[in-house]
């Protein structure tokens, strides 16, 4: 690993953890999907601080279509740190009256659909590829759905139809957290073998570790590579990667009340929150002695 | 009750003009094809969409000649909506065609969520609507109107024929968010004069003046009107017509005014009697209150047979002569 690389890595480590800190911040307050935006920092740190391109006006020339609602705190948690929301803002989200919704209506700043009806963005996502590339633009549409999602049939119709046109621009993140709002995944109605079922499907596909930000950045280098066909990651996470006194609390929790409580059990916000504290504080020292080393 | 506004002589005059005579009345075969084609050469923002259904519903010119603005989704009706929300977001107009059938019922959620909750204006056509259809209960879509009149903000249009069906196109692709059409496909009448008639969103339309009885239709019902209009008149029976393309949102004072110029309203549509231009009246009158009594006709909350659109309209009594009896009866 270069140390360009690896300072890479370490800044979007860093970004992610704050990503975790921000998810936390906002679930200790009412409640959240907690576990999922947790889990899925890492993803996000990638396409939010590395992957799109910025548009020079304060936003991004890519496009990312967040399918599930429920994991559209991630993208609130990124846009805390670019500015675009204030912690204080988003700290009101699930109260009466708050403008912030756990799973955003068109419209809200920095979303490009409404995500709440699972299943719904990927063929939307889709639709915006056919039209960026039918407009000659060079934007990259990348849209991320969690291994629940593959229950909703209009995903695979999304699927079929982004291989029958060769959006070689479009990216999908399958969230394989063996999650859905009931139990796990894989007993409430198997999806897998994902991998294949897309290649069958007619994509580019790559099965990777979804906490390990050096893979998501090789898939997604991989991805800009492949010519003539939709790419798909399969992203295998887990609830609460990265915050270990979490995930050994609840390693399975569709939601967090306020209380930290889900029907599989029950987490105390504070040790988590000081473990990603001393997370963050940790990344900022190597990253420091990186940026030292290359001084 | 006293003589309302469509007793007057100005009314009179404007509705003569925009109903064609019977004679100068044509039948135009495969419209569509023709007002889809005129619509894409006239603006390249817009794209048409089907879900395998493209040549039922008369779109060929444009998948032959503009093939750049033809997108193709397979039967997929889901993804035919969720796709063409998706070519709203990057700057498109879409133009999703299927059946009525399968517009509402297998991708309604994709209307609302995708297309209602936007600004961006996704325009979703279901064609041979309500018993227009030859196939029974799965291809007769008699409930799209009550279902797609309930989504907030969403614009729900019936046009009766050609003239209506491509004036109201073009305004549609100017409105945000979700707009639902039912079409005519296949050989469709030319009932309203181009020269005369303007299509206006929530404008309602006065096409014979008289008293006693209102008539408000919308879509093929209003073609079905015209034809129990033209007996009544030969009949002297005194009544009047009003088509109401637009089912949301309505100019609710226009309704009123003619509602209440009446002593007794008939609704006639292709459509349930529930939940649709019937329901729509008489929630508005509903408001006002004292109004005339309201017969609403159209497939009675039931389903329809199928078989030919002659037959099936005999079936419900929807057929000229037995809709002109029907609204005779009503004065008696």
């Amino acid at each position: 690993m270069t140390s360009n690389s690896a300072k890479r890595t370490k800044t979007l480590e860093l970004q992610a953890a704050k990503m975790r800190r921000n998810v936390v911040d906002i679930c200790m307050q009412r409640g959240g999907y907690a576990g999922q935006g947790v889990a899925l920092s890492d993803v996000g740190a990638c396409i939010y601080f590395d992957e799109m391109r910025p548009d020079g006006n304060g936003w991004y020339h890519d496009r990312f279509v967040n399918s599930n609602g429920h994991d559209t705190i991630i993208n609130f948690a990124a846009m805390a740190e670019l500015g675009i929301y204030t912690m204080e803002e988003l700290r009101t989200m699930g109260a009466d009256g708050s403008p912030i919704d756990q799973s955003p209506i068109e419209g809200a700043r920095g979303f490009e659909i409404t995500s709440g009806s699972l299943g719904t963005g990927v063929s939307q996502a889709a639709g915006i590829a056919l039209g960026e590339r039918k407009k000659g633009s060079d934007k990259r549409v990348i849209c991320l759905l969690s291994d629940g999602e593959l229950h909703e049939g209009s995903v695979w119709e999304a699927f079929m139809f982004a291989a029958h046109y060769k959006l070689s621009n479009f990216v999908i993140i399958i969230d394989n957290n063996d999650l859905g709002a009931t139990g796990k995944t894989s007993e409430v109605m198997a999806v897998e073998p994902i991998r294949e079922k897309m290649e069958a499907f007619g994509f580019h596909a790559r099965q990777i570790n979804g906490n390990a930000i050096p893979e998501i950045l090789d898939a997604f280098e991989e991805a800009r590579n492949v010519k003539g066909k939709p790419y798909a990651m399969i992203a295998n996470t887990r609830i609460f990667a990265g915050i270990g006194v979490y995930q050994d609390a609840i390693p399975f929790a569709h939601f967090v009340g306020a209380n930290g409580r889900w029907d599989t059990g029950y987490l105390e916000w504070e040790p988590g929150w000081q473990e990603i504290l001393s997370t963050i504080e940790r990344l900022e020292a190597e990253l420091a002695a990186l940026d030292q080393g290359q001084t | 009750m006293s003589p309302g506004p469509y007793e007057n002589s100005c009314h009179r005059e404007s509705a003569r003009h925009m109903l064609l005579t019977k004679e100068e009345r044509q039948r135009i075969p495969s419209a569509f094809d023709d007002i889809s084609f005129d619509l894409c050469r006239r603006r390249d923002d817009v794209i048409m969409m089907s879900a395998d259904l493209s040549h039922y519903v008369d779109l060929f010119k444009v998948t032959k000649e503009l093939p750049d603005q033809f997108v193709e989704v397979g039967m997929a009706e889901q993804n035919l909506v969720g796709v063409a929300a998706g070519l709203a977001k990057a700057g498109f107009v879409p133009i999703t065609s299927t059946f009525g059938s399968y517009a509402s019922r297998r991708c309604f959620d994709q209307m609302v969520i995708c297309m209602g909750t936007s600004k961006n204006t996704g325009i979703c056509i279901g064609f041979t609507p309500g018993i227009s259809s030859p196939a029974p209960v799965h291809h007769q879509g008699t409930e799209d109107l009550g279902m797609l009149r309930a989504v907030p903000n969403a614009t729900v249009i019936d046009p009766m024929d050609v003239t209506d069906f491509a004036q109201a196109l073009d305004v549609a692709c100017e409105t945000p968010g979700l707009v639902y059409m039912r079409g005519h496909r296949g050989t469709t009448p030319k009932m309203l004069d181009p020269e005369t008639f303007k299509f206006e969103l929530g404008k309602t339309y006065p096409l014979r003046t008289g008293s006693g009885v209102g008539v408000i239709s919308c879509g093929h019902a209003s073609q079905w009107a015209v034809e129990a209009s033209d007996i009544l008149v030969d009949q002297g029976v005194d009544h009047s017509l009003l088509h109401v393309p637009t089912i949301k949102p309505v100019i609710e004072h226009e309704v009123i005014d003619y509602c209440f110029a009446h002593d007794q309203i008939v609704t006639i549509e292709n459509h349930q009697i529930s939940t649709g231009l019937g329901g729509l009246v008489s929630e508005i009158v509903c408001k006002v209150g004292r109004g005339p009594r309201i017969t609403r006709i159209g497939v009675p909350d039931s389903w329809a047979p199928g078989g030919s659109i002659r037959h099936i309209r005999q079936h419900f009594g929807l057929d000229g002569p037995a809709l002109a009896k029907r609204i005779e009866e009503v004065m008696q």
